[in-house]
């Protein structure tokens, strides 16, 4: 052990590249193996089945893109599922029977001939439903960046709370069916490999072919790994150091001339990119888009996975996103049955937020920079940093940073 | 900055690649027994045959939250059907689990549990036949997966799913409606309970036998909620009633007074509310009754099943009297035949002295008519689906009929299109059986 | 300097317009129904007042701490929810009871609930804000969230799915009876409740020692612990008041409406938001925003002419406060120092 630590630890570029290989090969035997470890004695109850990884991985992207905003830049987005609606709805529009009124196809896979509805391939979607979302992102953010911390919390729920609803009763714009209301959009088109990958011995579309699982879990792990890499990359980009300046002192940052709006807006705009993709990504792989999917538990589900795991380190975050989506997809139920077979009438499902509510609470309370710390953030929490003391009222200039800080 | 952690991780991945090959070697004796669907979402096989079962029948209903008591009942009746034959359909034995779809936590259907559910079953080439879903909503998603799934579409029964547009297109319906959810090409889906538009007929016409002459339709903007009020406000305007206004109301709201201002305001001598009793639906009944006063007084109130319980009662207390429910099917105390046998049976059996959903009987229902497809066929999913479509009943438990090409119930006489209207007192009293005439169930559907 | 003028100015015109076609829209569907638009503003009018309880808690809260406690709007639902229990279980009162009984019976239970859950209020200060005091400004507003949904699932776990109510205790007769206005003794009752613990709250803050110090923390807390102002002590208070107010909020709402485990959630936003409309850290700012928030939503779900009706609430009440906070982040009395109060 002490030797692989030395070689970890001597060779800086090497790190990311072995974490990333072992990552790759439990992922490429996981569907393979994932039968055999079931049968293992008491613990192959708990072990997820492929399916409920794809949605463990998904939501683990989530968590890395809300990372990006809450993690890096400080910023407090309590609306991200605004973002994954946005993603999937995306799919919805340009994957699905949802407009009738045309019928296009640019290489969907697996769909007849002549289906009505707009049908472009998912591959395509992905980044276009990226893209979209972070518009949405930049509209969302240019308003509301120049807010102070806790008011910009308050506005992004605001538009978690707005864009779901939005959704819903966006059947009939002007007798136009945008959204398809709380029917949501179903089903959405699968990804696939199309009719070259048919000719080649690989599925048409993931949806049809009998390891439809394990398709969508690898992808879901190509997907994880670019965000994983983006999110490396982008921390030590110039951009990301300037993040990491404004979390760690707005007012030195803006005086250090670092744009604040900008890089803002920035930090919003990737971490909504990533949530759009993975939104996209899960709305195919479930076949639909609900107004539903998209309300504020949804968001504070990923922001406990981003404190659980460290704010602002990746590899807490990935660590906290398959941990407690482990436990929402399967865990709990597991838990619940274990604790039902003794006999005791208890159901951890129905108390999932209130488990993860206090997750958040204990580990702020008791190890707020996570499981696995980002070091400088250990700092910030362990030394404070130049923010506003917490019961320092100001009055003047502490509702918002208006002043001067614009670029 | 990273050591720690890849030493984690690999030491994970060790573990992980031990076990695996441990229970690689442990493993591998494989039963003729079919892999059962996942524990987080359904209970254990349920075999009481001889052998191993064959092929796996599932039901896929909301067992937590407000539907809780009547998809258990659907459940049961299930159990009873499968019991009574000893698990066996024709040739073939057949394993019984029960899945749910809702999570505690929405206290009803949930989409993300839908589809799970549904890839389940594609993935499982045992499953053949599905009893559900329960909601309409849920259903939207799974027969489209379950449609294509990779072993070829699987037959898929309910009980319970009204909305329309899920079999049959129609003006009221998107132009890509019900075709959007058969991407293969080939219908599986059928149901035994009449589709909304003669619940929303039946009650229009009901609304015309009182001499209402205005009514104002709200409703929760939730597929069946949607679906059913729009049914009824085309059938009631084929009556020759007017519709005063047409509005969605939103279960979270604390209260509806405002709105039933608009509704005075209209001139309404009438409310239809589609919607369900949990989304709020007894503040909603006791703001009509502040506003409007009593539901025996100037303006009537007409609800569709989403309220047939006996919890609106309890809920909505003295303000719930007076007001009109309607529900699809038979009164209980007016079964007879079968259907009274069956009824009497089932409640000895599993009930324990709680009164009879109306569901269960289509519960019961719906798994003759699948088991029977089961039996009819040669072990094949497509066969059991051309099956299930040939069926035919007669004189059984919901009268006689037969399932059409589009899934629905056809050519029936009984209680299969029949709505009982109900009038809440400290219990349901039943007032009145309706059978639609076509021609308003055409006008509920647009047509 | 010159840019930022003018960009003042363009916000500032914009927001006056939208005001403008807010005032032309209700001055319309005035004309069209006076006696209808009069009893809607009733309505409003008593939304409004609950909305205000609950709002202030907030309010006193942030002017104090600068935290938006999350979990304030849960309390007040477990606070509810705990008052029917009392209400229909321990003290059993029904339709039937006289009049005596029932002014009693409430009156216990308003005491006993503001008590019980002032203290539940401060014990979560104790426990969760408290060790927070010289953290990063948002670790103390994340763990208010999480705090949010562990009282979320208390309520949950005693008292389950199912909304919860107690018997008409106040007759729905009428006070006033003028046309088609009406408006019943159920509705003036929130008054009557609130008004007089409006009164003693504001007498609270402005006359004793105790809501000096909460002022002179609120305004400077460490010069204030340098005046010798216990500053620990004057936050606990603080929460004590706080749940007070949820406690009541709690019993006046349930007196009117359904109440279930996640009712405080979205009343929550509501209230959150009105404070903020009002002017957050500003008492009668929280209040004026609470009005404000009620006469809206029950005019765009009550009017008949262009109301996008009620599945736009929800839409309505945050479209308001992005826009407040964009265009107005000081709120409507934010200008006033919360002292004045």
């Amino acid at each position: 052990m002490t030797g692989l630590r030395h070689r970890a630890w001597s060779a800086a570029g090497n790190r990311n590249t072995v974490a990333v290989v072992v990552l790759l090969v439990l992922a490429l035997i996981y569907p393979t193996i994932v039968g055999s470890l079931q049968l293992v004695p008491v613990i192959g109850d708990f072990v997820p089945k492929t399916d409920s990884m794809v949605v463990m991985v998904v939501f683990t992207t989530m968590a890395i893109g809300l990372n990006m905003v809450v993690g890096y830049a400080g910023l407090l987005d309590l609306g991200y599922v605004a973002f994954y609606a946005v993603g999937a709805y995306t799919a919805g529009w340009f994957a699905s029977q949802q407009f009738s009124q045309v019928s296009i196809d640019f290489g969907a896979a697996g769909i007849p001939d002549g289906l009505p509805g707009i049908h472009i391939s998912m591959w395509l979607v992905l980044p276009v439903a990226g893209a979209l979302t972070m518009l949405a992102g930049t509209a969302i953010g240019i308003p509301t960046l120049r807010l102070r911390g806790d008011y910009l919390a308050i506005v992004t729920l605001g538009f978690g709370e707005i864009v779901p609803q939005v959704v819903r009763n966006a059947d009939n714009v002007y007798g136009f069916d945008l959204t398809h209301g709380t029917f949501g959009i179903t089903p959405i088109d699968s990804l696939g490999f199309g009719a070259v990958g048919a000719a080649l011995g690989l599925p048409e579309s993931f949806r049809q072919s009998s390891d439809r699982a394990q398709w969508y879990f690898w992808f879901a792990v190509v997907i994880l790994l670019i965000t994983v890499f983006c999110s490396v990359r982008l921390r030590d980009s110039r951009l990301g150091r300037a993040w990491i300046a404004i979390r760690e002192d707005e007012t030195a940052a803006a005086a250090m001339g670092v744009p604040l709006m900008r890089t803002k807006t920035w930090a919003y705009a990737i971490g909504a990119f990533f949530g759009g993709v993975a939104g996209a990504f899960y709305a195919s792989f479930k076949g639909g888009a609900f107004p539903a999917d998209f309300y504020f538990n949804i968001s504070v589900f990923l922001l406990c996975m981003v404190i659980l795991g460290g704010v602002g380190s990746v590899w807490g975050v990935i660590l906290g996103g398959m941990l407690l989506s482990y436990l929402n997809v399967e865990g709990l139920a597991n838990i619940g049955s274990t604790i039902q077979a003794t006999g005791l009438a208890f159901d951890p499902t129905k108390y999932q937020f209130g488990i993860y509510g206090s997750i958040i609470v204990l580990m702020m309370l008791f190890r707020p920079a996570g499981l696995i710390p980002e070091r400088r953030h250990r700092v910030e929490m362990e030394e404070g940093v130049h923010d506003t003391p917490f019961y320092d009222v100001q009055r003047e200039g502490t509702l918002t940073d208006r002043d001067g800080s614009d670029d | 900055m990273f050591g720690k952690k890849v030493v984690v991780l690999l030491s994970f991945a060790v573990a992980v690649a031990v076990v695996a090959v441990v229970a690689v070697g442990c493993g591998g004796s494989e039963g003729s027994a079919p892999e059962a669907l996942p524990s987080s979402s359904c209970t254990a096989i349920e075999y009481e045959g001889d052998g191993n079962p064959d092929y796996l029948v599932v039901s896929d209903l909301p067992l937590q939250g407000a539907s809780r008591a009547q998809a258990v009942q659907i459940v049961d009746a299930i159990r009873y059907e499968l019991k009574a034959r000893d698990f066996k359909a024709g040739d073939y034995n057949i394993g019984f689990q029960s899945c749910d779809d809702s999570t505690a936590q929405a206290g009803k259907w949930d989409s993300g549990k839908c589809s799970q559910n549904a890839n389940a079953y594609a993935a499982n080439d045992k499953v053949i036949g599905i009893m559900g879903t329960f909601n309409s909503g849920c259903a939207a998603i799974e027969i489209p997966i379950v449609n294509e799934a990779p072993n070829g579409g699987i037959a898929m029964i309910s009980a319970a799913n009204t909305y329309v547009c899920l079999t049959q297109g129609g003006p009221g319906c998107e132009t890509t409606e019900p075709d959007r959810y058969y991407p293969s090409g080939t219908r599986n889906y059928a149901r035994v309970v009449a589709n909304d538009a003669y619940q929303g007929g039946a009650d229009a016409e009901f609304a015309q036998s009182i001499g209402l002459k205005n009514i104002y339709v709200i409703n929760d903007k939730e597929a069946y909620g949607l679906g059913v009020a729009t049914n009824f406000q085309k059938a009631a305007e084929s009556l020759g009633i007017k519709i005063a206004g047409f509005e969605a109301y939103d279960p979270k709201a604390s209260s509806y007074e405002a709105l039933f201002k608009k509704v005075q305001a209209s001139g309404a001598d009438g409310v239809f509310v589609g919607g369900l009793i949990c989304e709020n639906g007894a503040q909603l009944i006791k703001d009509k009754v502040a506003v409007l006063g009593a539901n025996d007084g100037a303006v009537k109130l007409i609800t569709p099943d989403g309220f047939a319980t006996q919890q609106t009662i309890d809920d909505a207390g003295s303000a719930s009297a007076g007001m009109f429910m309607s529900v699809a099917g038979q009164p209980i105390d007016q079964f007879t035949g079968e259907a009274k046998e069956f009824a009497d049976t089932f409640s000895k059996d599993y009930l324990k002295g709680e009164p009879i959903d109306p569901y269960a009987i289509y519960g019961a229902q719906g798994a003759q008519v699948l088991l029977d497809a089961i039996g009819a066929s040669d072990g094949s999913r497509a066969d059991v689906i051309a099956k299930m479509f040939e069926a035919k009943v007669d004189q059984g438990l919901l009268g006689s009929f037969e399932i059409g090409a589009t899934g629905d119930p056809e050519g029936a006489s009984g209680a299969v299109t029949a709505i009982v209207v109900y009038k809440a007192t400290d219990k349901l009293e039943t007032v009145k059986v309706i059978s639609p005439s076509q021609a308003t169930v055409d006008a509920a559907l647009g047509k | 300097m010159l840019p930022r003028l003018r960009g003042a100015r363009v916000t500032d015109l914009i927001g006056l317009t939208l005001l403008g076609l807010l005032l032309i829209w209700l001055a319309v569907n005035f004309v069209k129904g006076p006696a209808a638009f009069i009893d809607i503003s009733l309505i409003g009018l008593t939304n409004g007042t609950i909305y205000g309880v609950v709002a202030l808690g907030y309010t006193l809260v942030y002017g104090i701490l600068q935290l938006i406690n999350f979990a304030h709007g849960d309390v007040f639902a477990l606070s509810g929810l705990v008052a029917s229990t009392v209400i229909v279980s321990v003290l059993g009162l029904d339709e039937g009871s006289s009049a005596l009984v029932i002014i009693g019976g409430l009156a216990v239970t308003l005491v006993v609930i503001m008590v019980g859950f002032s203290l539940f209020n401060a014990s979560i200060e104790r426990v969760a804000y408290r060790p927070l005091r010289n953290a990063p400004r948002l670790a103390p507003l994340i763990t208010a969230v999480g705090m949010s949904f562990v009282v979320e699932n208390i309520s949950l776990a005693l008292y389950g799915v199912n909304y919860r109510t107690v018997p008409n205790l106040i007759s729905h007769s009428d006070v006033i009876h003028i046309g088609g206005i009406t408006y019943s003794w159920s509705k003036a009752s929130v008054l009557i409740i609130v008004i007089p613990l409006l009164v003693v709250l504001s007498w609270f803050v402005r006359s004793t020692k105790q809501g000096k110090a909460m002022r002179a923390v609120a305004q400077d807390t460490e010069a204030s612990a340098m005046m010798g102002i216990d500053v620990d002590h004057t936050i606990a208070v603080t929460f004590l008041i706080a749940g007070a107010l949820a406690g009541a909020a709690g019993i006046v709402y349930l007196m009117q409406f359904n109440m279930r485990f996640d009712t405080g959630f979205e009343l929550g936003l509501i209230a959150f938001t009105a404070a903020v409309l009002g002017g957050i850290g500003n008492l009668s700012g929280a209040v004026l925003g609470a009005l404000c928030i009620g006469f809206i939503q029950a005019f765009n779900e009550g009017l008949g002419w262009f109301a996008p009706g009620s599945d736009w609430t929800r839409s309505m009440v945050f479209g308001i406060l992005i826009l407040v906070l964009v265009f107005r982040p000081e709120g409507i009395l934010g200008e006033q120092t919360p002292e004045g109060a």
